[in-house]
């Protein structure tokens, strides 16, 4: 292998694909990046088996080949030099660099013991705006369970079908659920469960006006834009049905400005359970109380002005969920549904007269039970 | 470092810990072949005239000892070997069962007893208390340290028939450490200063947190005794064991220890677990045993309004080898479904894991919160999410049981296997 490139290339190709290799692994060669030069280019690689990243970079190629070289060292080193053109050549199983005056050798291992990225057809693949995308994966995957008992909630829902594309994440006490329109194909309806470090990867990676297309092969699922392709193993088994657990009986509504409710809570928050996060909310009539009272340690009491609708009511919350929530809330205002103590909540966006834009955001959040 | 912390010498006790305060008079109180005594207790004109006893296990020789006799132990028969090896050790003893409600009873009543004696009391296990007496020094005039050792002894004799040992010093590791040498009714002190002379006799296993796992560690470095420890640099002791082990062994070996004795320490887990007669390997039968100590656990967190978060399921094969899993999960449960279910699936994984054949078996749970820190209402129902209808259906048991013994109301797996006994009970 032999192949010159700009120092840009090869810190922009390295940058997206170190992030994909594990800190710490028991199989050396993951700790790795494939390099394999052909006459279209050099393609880096890196995985740790769950997610992987490839892209293509330009270069200069004399001699096409592979080997693997150590990721972190390659960055870094890429880094640190001057603004030239890099020769990369190896001998055997060693990678040498050559810039300006600047020369090193690392150790490397042959491609061969590099694990194959699976081989996923984007040719019959459904596409997406980058900007959709991300939205959805910004707005949902907050949500998903951290815990290892259920692992199916480690994932994030994503349905496709006919003109529309949804993520939904929940850790069981919480949801997000998120729907676009999105362009008509001829597929039938499908559902993947995503791990969110995928996620994590395709927000990185690719922009907002890119257009990515999306295939599936088995049991994994391809991200592809431009050169840039992210690979993942989807999550198996069936998703809860979430549609069941949206309250369609809601008769108790609550407007309020977002940005005051989020600090309300946040300060009542301090003086909650470092366990159970509990605050107490009472609606009345254009008034919402926020209340603590943690044994041991004291009471904190808030007031803010809201647009209620709807009989009085006392309930329980987890203020760390409400909180999150917030966050994830673009508009200026929120809505916030209710029915009974126990209850789930719903919390979603209030837009402004003629801001329709068919986007469905939708948060639920399970209350906390009183003590009284 | 503060000036008064720089003025302790290097090498001395204290030098590494907060040494603000006054120096601490700290006493492990431990009763002298607890279970064994109070076999005898229990039965003074039988059981109360062997002096070849062993408590715990069968005479068959299953299970294990709980407590020997010091005439037994003569034979080198000690706490935890298996009443077969112990029986082939002194074929002359006699085997008794633990009597376990006499037990708690008799440990209640010594704790009760050094609580009017000391202001800090911790128990470590059921015949074991740590006191703190640190400040009492002028309530008692002119008694030494020693005295009121010898004190407290006479009086917990005098007030609930059991004969303890103690062991003293401005450490909790020195106290543990001395008791062991005051065995039998005896008293033996540390007086300050004398800590790491004294911790220099013992060997590494003696040390308390010292287990199986660091002592074979310990072992491959050809180190054995505390002065095996004090002569090799510390780099090395970093190097082999990692920067956290190594001071804490170092600390340890010097005679230092900066836990506190702390009284009423919260429960930590619930848990019951059983020794077979007979091996068994029949996975019917297993999770019947299973659902029976669930039951128990179950009951118990709910009698004491706890609640759990982490259940942990231990196996032995008939090689001794102990494995165990554990699951931790978002919500506190305290229901017997949904703890079970949680055990069933743990038992699974640990018959997957190693042999299919067990002696021992057990469950318990751990990282309990009291029955109102949860709360938390599931957006699904879910085998391992508790609903109110489990808590509740739990809690009626518990009220039926109440009224109308304990075998009132039981699953009817549970009852078939009372019904038809096939391996009864074992050691706890």
């Amino acid at each position: 292998m032999n192949f010159t490139i700009t120092r840009q290339n090869l810190h922009k190709g390295l940058a997206a694909v170190s992030a994909s290799i594990p800190t710490k692994t028991t199989l050396p060669v993951l700790s790795n990046i494939l390099f394999e030069a052909t006459s279209e280019g050099v393609r880096m690689s890196g995985t740790d088996l769950d997610v992987g990243v490839r892209i293509q970079v330009p270069a200069d190629v004399s001699l096409e080949g592979s080997l693997t070289a150590p990721g972190k060292k390659l960055q870094e080193i890429a880094r640190e030099l001057p603004d030239e053109p890099v020769r990369i050549t190896t001998q055997g199983d060693q990678i040498e660099l050559r810039c300006g005056r600047s020369h090193f050798k690392l150790n490397g291992l042959p491609s061969e013991d590099f694990p194959t990225l699976p081989a996923v057809s984007f040719e019959s693949g459904w596409q997406a705006t980058g900007e959709t995308l991300l939205s959805l994966i910004h707005h949902t995957s907050f949500a998903v369970s951290t815990e290892e008992s259920r692992p199916i909630l480690n994932g994030v829902l994503w349905e496709l079908s006919d003109g529309q594309m949804r993520m939904v994440a929940t850790n069981g006490h919480r949801l997000a659920k998120m729907t676009v329109p999105a362009a008509s194909s001829s597929h039938t309806t499908v559902q993947f469960i995503v791990p969110p470090a995928a996620l994590q990867q395709v927000q990185r990676l690719f922009g907002k006006e890119e257009e990515v297309v999306v295939g599936q092969e088995g049991n994994h699922l391809g991200f592809r834009s431009g050169g840039t392709e992210v690979y993942t193993r989807l999550i198996e088994g069936s998703y809860p049905n979430y549609d069941q657990v949206i309250p369609r009986d809601n008769d108790k509504w609550a407007v309020v400005d977002r940005k005051t409710l989020e600090s309300a809570v946040r300060r009542m928050a301090v003086v909650a359970s470092d366990q159970t996060h509990r605050i107490r909310m009472s609606l009345a009539k254009e008034q919402m109380q926020l209340n603590v009272l943690t044994p041991d340690l004291g009471e904190g009491h808030d007031e803010i002005e809201v647009q209620f609708e709807g009989d009085d009511l006392e309930i329980g919350f987890n203020a760390a969920y409400l909180l999150e929530i917030l966050r994830y809330m673009d508009t200026e205002e929120v809505r916030l549904g209710f029915k009974a103590p126990e209850r789930a909540a719903t919390i979603e966006p209030v837009s402004g007269e003629g801001e329709e834009s068919g986007i469905e955001y939708l948060c639920l959040v399970m209350p906390l039970r009183l003590l009284d | 470092m503060t000036e008064a912390r720089r003025a302790v010498p290097p090498g001395t006790p204290g030098a590494e810990e907060a040494t603000e305060g006054p120096t601490r008079r700290i006493l492990l109180v431990d009763c002298d072949m607890f279970f064994v005594q109070v076999a005898r207790l229990e039965d003074p004109a039988g059981v109360g005239k062997i002096p070849l006893l062993v408590v715990g296990g069968t005479p068959d020789g299953r299970g294990v000892i709980t407590s020997a006799s010091y005439e037994v132990r003569g034979y080198g028969v000690h706490s935890g070997m298996p009443t077969a090896r112990a029986l082939r050790l002194c074929p002359e003893a006699t085997v008794v069962p633990v009597p376990r409600e006499a037990c708690s009873l008799r440990s209640r009543a010594v704790r009760d007893a050094l609580e009017r004696l000391s202001p800090i009391v911790e128990p470590a296990s059921i015949d074991e208390f740590y006191l703190d007496l640190t400040g009492t020094e002028r309530m008692f005039g002119s008694e030494t340290f020693e005295e009121t050792a010898h004190r407290i002894r006479e009086r917990v004799l005098a007030e609930t028939e059991i004969s303890v040992s103690l062991g003293g010093g401005t450490r909790k590791m020195i106290a543990k450490l001395a008791a062991g040498r005051a065995k039998p009714a005896g008293v033996r002190i540390v007086p300050p200063g004398d800590e790491s002379d004294f911790v220099r006799d013992f060997d590494l296993e003696d040390l308390p947190g010292v287990g199986p796992v660091f002592l074979s560690a310990l072992r491959e470095k050809e180190l054995r005794r505390v002065e095996d420890v004090l002569a090799v640099e510390e780099e090395w002791l970093v190097r082999w064991f990692g920067r956290t082990r190594a001071r804490w062994l170092r600390d340890r070996a010097r005679g230092l220890d900066p836990t506190l004795v702390q009284s009423g320490t919260a429960r930590k887990s619930v848990s019951s677990e059983r020794t077979f007669r007979r091996d068994l390997d029949d996975r019917t039968e297993l999770e019947t045993i299973l659902l029976e100590q669930v039951l128990t656990v179950g009951r118990t967190l709910r009698q004491r309004g706890l609640r759990a978060r982490t259940v942990t399921v231990k196996s032995r094969s008939p090689d001794f080898r102990t494995r165990t899993a554990s699951r931790t999960l978002p919500e506190a449960i305290e229901s017997d479904s949904v703890l079970y279910t949680v055990a069933r699936q743990l038992l699974k994984e640990l018959l997957g894991r190693g042999t299919p054949r067990l002696r021992l078996l057990g469950v318990s749970a751990s990282s309990l919160a009291d029955d109102g820190a949860g709360g938390q209402l599931p957006l699904f129902d879910h085998p391992l999410v508790e609903t109110e209808r489990d808590r509740t259906l739990s809690q009626l048991m518990d009220v039926v049981r109440e009224r109308f013994g304990g075998d009132a109301l039981l699953p009817g797996r549970v009852v078939e296997s009372t019904r038809h006994p096939k391996d009864a009970d074992g050691e706890m």
